[in-house]
């Protein structure tokens, strides 16, 4: 009998115990940290203690070593900075081959994503694997109190953090998106963008570019492989070119809206509806006739 | 005192295309240094002149990563020198395997303090193979970096964390990734490429390196499942009254 090793680093991990449980077996959740411990829904719990001041980083040895996989087992973790450092320390002592995102499981294999998500492959579970994919979404019933985990982690400390100033934005669940990309010039121009997701009641997005570089939006609202991934109701790109970085994270989107001054963008192929023309001008004469 | 920058010679899949039996065709894509790689590289370079030490370069990739241009290219871009593991064997690697690898390369040089790598690989995308040097290695590792100093027995570093950021202090070794916009990557020029000509770099035979065993069983390639789309265009003066009106036939507004 093949099971499934969950790594929690945070309490939300309904998404991976899902996984679990679509391919039968036991789920043995390993818990790393206070937060995660409050995790419910595993058949046998690990404890991993986390000192307060300590990264969850520096466990990253203790959970590799009480992680066990067998043949067949899939070891799952979440894709944030901290679970995928320790994601690597236990690939590496238990020599699983890795993968990032899971388009399906079944009980004797699995289909991922590769190259930035354009194609996919087929492998088989006879081996063991480990899977790093989106942890979210609450669990069901009572934590365990846990075995408790024993060994020393790496010398490391938190001696500062600075929370920033955005608010968390939550763009999975987000059923309208409006998405900014570099056809804005300006800061002041996402303006434009703004009045028309209110009109519509829809969240902000945009593109790397736009949070990192020009640092006109919090990094958890741009979208694509190396962002957040959503499937709103309805997507309007804006200005985005359509690159396959950003439309991964996109593309499940239901209906897809792309505005853009080139009719030659990829985005146009990946688009339900589209307007060829400038966005200070669309967008305006948009938010218009969507308000009436 | 050394830093180590793990650089990946690639071609950026938006080039690449995938036919129906899900083989992936890159031969318009052209390869380069990974984009992010380049941030890294400039990145260890700052952090080098203020701690007094060097760059060294390492990589694995297929035989084009060891042509004189693939290492013009990342020795222009800030590297001291370089080891070189250029061989196509190891094109079907898995990332545990090429991680393994790249330890191995960290392993045969002489006083490492850091290894830093780029946010994301061009072509793989898959923001894993820092975490996999550092477990081969048995170092700690810490993502999303954005400024690193030495400190008596390690190093501090500011990591993007939740929205805002953190100091972490690491005693010993580490192994980071560089956030996409701690520093700004420039072009090397004209005097940077005829430099890098006469920078050292060394090749690691696959025989020395000895990866980890870690293989995995391909049964199935297919494209990447996409939904249909209807591609309607609109322009003109009248084109968002048409889009409003389609949209709200659509019954999503
Ligand atoms: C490893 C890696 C990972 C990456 N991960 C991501 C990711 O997760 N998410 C992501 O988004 N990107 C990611 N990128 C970056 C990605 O490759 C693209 O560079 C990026 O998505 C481009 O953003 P953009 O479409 O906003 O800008 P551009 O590609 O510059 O496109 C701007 C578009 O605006 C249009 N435009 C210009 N002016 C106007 C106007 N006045 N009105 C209307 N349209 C106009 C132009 O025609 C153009 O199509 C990644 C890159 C790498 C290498
Ligand atoms: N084959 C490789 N050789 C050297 N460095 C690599 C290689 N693959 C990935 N890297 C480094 O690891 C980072 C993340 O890559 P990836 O996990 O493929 O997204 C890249 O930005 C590079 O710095």
């Amino acid at each position: 009998m093949s099971n499934t090793w969950v790594v929690a680093t945070q309490p939300a991990i309904g998404s991976l115990l899902e996984l679990g449980r679509a391919r039968g077996g036991d789920v043995i959740v390993v818990a790393v940290g206070d937060a995660a411990a409050k995790a419910g829904g595993g058949d046998r719990v690990i404890r991993v203690e986390v000192a307060a001041g300590t990264p969850l980083e520096a466990v990253a040895p203790v959970v590799a070593a009480h992680v066990d996989p067998q043949p067949g087992d899939v070891v799952l973790t979440g894709s944030g900075s901290a679970d995928r450092a320790i994601a690597g320390a236990v690939a590496a002592r238990h020599g699983l081959p890795v993968a990032r995102g899971v388009n399906h499981v079944a009980t004797d294999e699995v289909r991922v994503p590769r190259y930035g998500g354009i194609a996919e492959e087929t492998v088989s579970l006879e081996k063991a694997i480990l899977l790093v994919v989106d942890a979210h979404g609450e669990t069901e019933g009572e934590a365990a109190a846990g075995e408790p985990a024993e060994g020393d982690g790496y010398a490391a400390t938190i001696s500062g953090i600075d929370p920033g100033t955005s608010q968390q934005a939550n763009l999975p669940a987000a059923r309208r998106i409006v998405a900014c990309g570099r056809g804005f010039k300006a800061e002041s121009e996402l303006q434009l963008a703004s009045d028309l997701a209110v009109s519509i009641g829809a969240e902000l997005a945009c593109s790397r570019p736009l949070a990192e570089g020009s640092g006109w939006f919090p990094r958890d609202r741009y979208i694509g492989v190396s962002g957040s991934r959503v499937a709103p109701d309805i997507y309007l790109a804006v200005g985005i070119s359509g690159q396959v970085q950003h439309t991964v994270g996109m593309k499940d989107s239901r209906v897809v809206v792309a505005i853009n001054s080139d009719p030659q963008a990829p985005i146009f192929t990946q688009a339900d509806y589209g307007i060829v023309g400038d966005l200070h001008e669309v967008l305006p004469a948009l938010t218009a006739a969507l308000g009436r | 005192m050394t830093i180590v920058v793990a650089y990946k010679y690639a071609a950026n899949s938006q080039d690449a295309s995938v036919a129906p039996d899900g083989h992936v065709d890159w031969s318009r894509a052209k390869e380069a240094v990974s984009e992010y790689d380049s941030v890294a590289i400039q990145f260890a370079r700052h952090a080098a002149a203020a701690a007094g030490g060097d760059v060294v370069g390492v990589t694995v990739g297929g035989a084009a990563a060891g042509t004189p241009n693939a290492r013009k290219g990342a020795l222009a871009r800030g590297l001291d020198r370089a080891l070189v593991l250029a061989d196509d064997a190891t094109s079907g690697w898995n990332a545990t395997a090429t991680g393994s690898a790249l330890a191995h390369l960290v392993e045969r040089i002489d006083g490492v303090d850091c290894v830093m790598t780029g946010d994301a690989s061009v072509d793989e995308g898959a923001q894993m193979i820092p975490a996999l040097i550092a477990g081969h290695l048995g170092w700690p590792c810490f993502l999303e970096v954005r400024a690193i100093d030495r400190t008596a027995d390690g190093w501090r570093l500011v990591q993007d964390h939740q929205g805002g950021t953190r100091t972490v202090d690491v005693a010993g070794h580490v192994v980071i990734s560089v956030a996409t916009d701690a520093v700004e990557a420039k072009s090397p020029g004209m005097k940077d490429i005829l430099a890098a000509g006469k920078k050292p770099s060394e090749d690691v035979a696959l025989a020395e390196v000895q990866p980890a065993d870690v293989t995995w069983d391909v049964v199935g390639r297919a494209p990447a499942p996409t939904q249909a789309r209807r591609r309607e265009l609109f322009d003109g003066a009248d084109a968002p009254a048409e889009l409003a009106a389609a949209l709200k036939t659509t019954g999503v507004l």
